[in-house]
């Protein structure tokens, strides 16, 4: 194992929701072809290992490394992705956290503490994607820094109440569906509309095993693209009209400035379901769904407003959860912290004493050299205390590092003491 | 001929202990609606559980003649049916109306008394136990069947009124709470069909032991037919959802005021009716 990490600390370099508008962030955004040329030239500026998270939400490089160059590499990288670059480039809407803040940081992301949705699950897939993408640059600390996030975004989803409820439109309008079917799986839903919130809410009800049968757009491109990765069959408009005899679910998510399930267009076929539910999810502004249809008995109609509710509640019932998963959190940087602070005091310690040991013989060889009369017990005598003295000089140093790497300081004081004594950090 | 007992503390104290226990079950059940965050779900199942094991015990120990040991029983299959609905159709939210009704039927069960007051001869012949035991369940079914329909209607007017508080978050799905109802009803019906099978077997086999008042015939031939009746509309109807969820509690009601209305006629507690 090498000492490198004693001079390169752990670093986090990037922008998320917090820091960027959406338009910045999708530029910056990696896809997963795209982590190893960026990881590679991050390196090469010195990085000894990276791991490259790039979500809707954040894009962030994880890094073992110096603190400038690399860091440079990162914001040039993305810097070069903007199409008109700020006076202070990319990094003025970045950030940086090093060592226990970037351990702290990236456990605050796998757990969805650091999520728009609060608590929210897909974060902690979208880690372990990101770790296998960059599992040929990551390098041990990396390796077990991610390995130890997951554990901690599992930890919190299981000891606390954060992943509790829905807490989006999209999942939230799956809870409703959920309290009318009970299990989905099998279930069959009828989408109108292609739009990026038609196909995300079309994905949450194909990920509970509800059967999307039918895709219906104005334009039939983008209907057939969703229908095809869903296994659906992508429809004109009026051709899904017959089809709300029969479906469980009816997602709308049209762009259409006005209502297009009409009382006209689907009422009478909706009576014809003698009683069998029907969910609509309207999910569009303005409505796609005239309220009327609601006044169907069999028919549970729910808003963009009304989802939202549910999605909020469950977001204000994650917020107690706070307190308990921040401390998981630290608790678990504390394990990291520690473990990180001993991985280079057994080798700072061989290294100090080699080198206090070669000053030590230097100087008694040349001191006998200067009494040859003695004899050779006596000469003996001096090298036993000479080694004597160099023991009990550095047992005090040597507890001392193997107690701060135990409490995990042991990186602060390694450094200063590889500073002290002129120690180089390996090639 | 009598060889009625005088009834023991043992079968006080257990009974007292059974009610504690679903007192509490109770208040655990209905803390998320005072305010208070739900209890965890070991502690809903194993309090009830630890109420029903001390509730057989004293059960088995009573002589099942009397309006007491009868609320007792029934009370018991109702706590049965409530941990079986629980555990393999997720219906936790039956103990909202489950564990109060339980509690409650103990309560006047303790109340009115447990000791048989009426003739017991050949009360503890296996055809009277069976008798009394089978009609206890298909009843604790009907109410069950009950229990759900009340849930199902709630939980159906809060997802029609787009309210989304404490009965969307804890009541079971709709069509949950409709399989609920139409297992109770069909598991009711022969339960209760062979319970009244066994009383005229057992009529016939021991005549002149055991006095049949007209009322409790008439009011078990009446809940035989609305339960028969509820069951029909289910199974050969078809009914589901919201109608048959009120089919149901229209039964049940009338069974509870046809029960009412015949007890107020022979008030007293030695007999059931």
């Amino acid at each position: 194992m090498t000492t490198g990490h004693m001079e390169m600390g752990i670093k986090v370099v990037g922008v998320n929701h917090r820091t960027a508008p959406l338009d910045v962030r999708e530029r910056f955004a990696h896809g997963a072809h795209e982590v190893p040329g960026a990881l590679a030239r991050v390196m090469a500026a010195g990085a000894s290992g990276g791991v490259l998270l790039s979500t809707c939400n954040r894009t962030e490089f994880y890094l073992v490394a110096d603190d400038e160059p690399a860091l440079e590499a990162v914001w040039s990288l993305l810097g070069e992705r903007l199409s008109s670059t700020p006076s202070g480039g990319a990094r003025e809407y970045g950030y940086i956290a090093r060592d226990r803040d970037a351990v702290r940081h990236l456990y605050r992301v796998s757990s969805g503490l650091d999520s728009i949705i609060l608590g929210e699950s897909q974060i902690q897939g979208q880690v372990r994607e990101a770790w296998e993408a960059s599992r040929a640059q990551a390098g041990p600390v990396l390796h077990r820094l991610f390995q130890t996030a997951l554990h901690v975004g599992s930890r919190v989803r299981t000891e606390t109440g954060l992943g509790m409820g829905t807490a989006s439109a999209a999942s939230a309008g799956v809870a409703v569906a959920g309290k009318i079917f009970g299990d989905l799986a099998g279930r069959s839903a009828l989408i109108l509309g292609a739009g990026d919130m038609a196909e995300l809410a079309a994905t949450c009800l194909s990920d509970q095993g509800v059967q999307i049968t039918l895709v219906a757009n104005r334009t039939q491109e983008r209907a057939r693209a969703i229908a095809e990765r869903l296994g659906g069959k992508a429809v004109s408009l009026d051709e899904a009209w017959p089809h709300f005899a029969t479906t469980d679910i009816a997602l709308c998510s049209t762009a259409a400035p006005h209502a297009v399930v009409t009382w006209e267009r689907v009422g009478t076929i909706i009576g014809a379901r003698r009683g069998k539910a029907l969910c609509i999810l309207d999910l569009a502004v303005p409505r796609d769904v005239d309220p009327a249809i609601a006044q169907l008995e069999n028919v549970f109609l729910y808003d963009v407003d009304d989802l939202q509710t549910v999605a909020a509640q469950a977001t204000a019932r994650r917020r107690d959860e706070i307190p308990a998963a921040e401390r998981i959190v630290e608790d678990e940087t504390d394990l990291f912290w520690a473990w990180y602070g001993g991985l280079g005091v057994v080798p700072t310690i061989k290294e100090l004493r080699a080198r206090m040991d070669d000053v030590r013989a230097t100087e008694v060889e040349r001191v006998l050299r200067q009494l040859d009369h003695l004899s050779p017990a006596d000469r003996a005598q001096v090298e036993q205390f000479s080694q004597a003295l160099l023991n009990k000089f550095l047992h005090q140093p040597t507890i001392a590092l193997k107690k701060a790497a135990e409490e995990g300081r042991g990186y602060g004081l390694l450094e200063a003491v590889r500073r002290l004594f002129g120690m180089e950090p390996p090639a | 001929m009598s060889w009625a007992r005088p009834v023991s503390g043992v079968i006080v104290t257990l009974h007292l202990v059974a009610l504690a226990l679903y007192g509490l079950a109770t208040a655990l059940t209905l803390a998320p609606f005072m305010g208070f965050r739900p209890a965890p779900r070991v502690l809903t199942i194993a309090i009830p559980c630890a109420g029903a094991a001390v509730h057989v015990v004293a059960v088995s120990q009573l002589t099942l003649v009397g309006l007491g040991p009868a609320l007792s029983m029934l009370a018991l299959c109702l706590v049965l049916l409530q941990l079986a609905s629980e555990r393999l159709l997720r219906g936790s939210a039956v103990s909202f109306f489950a564990a109060p009704l339980a509690t409650g039927l103990v309560g006047l069960a303790l109340l009115s008394g447990l000791a048989p007051g009426a003739e017991t001869v050949g009360a503890r012949n296996t055809w009277f136990v069976l008798h009394v035991a089978l009609s206890a369940l298909g009843l604790a079914l009907m109410a069950l069947a009950f229990i759900a329909a009340a849930l199902y209607l709630l939980q159906f007017r809060e997802l029609k009124a787009r309210r989304f508080g404490q009965i969307f978050q804890l009541f079971p799905p709709l069509e949950r709470l409709d399989q609920l109802n139409r297992v109770a009803l069909v598991a009711g019906f022969p339960a209760l069909t062979l319970g009244v099978l066994l009383a005229l077997g057992y009529g016939a086999q021991f005549s002149g032991g055991l006095h049949v008042a007209k009322a409790q015939l008439v009011w078990g031939i009446f809940t035989w037919v609305v339960l028969g009746w509820a069951v029909w509309v289910r199974v050969v109807r078809h009914w589901a959802g919201r109608r048959a969820a009120l089919a149901s509690i229209a039964g049940f009601g009338a069974v509870l005021l046809v029960y009412v209305a015949l007890k107020l006629t022979q008030p007293g507690a030695e007999r059931f009716l």
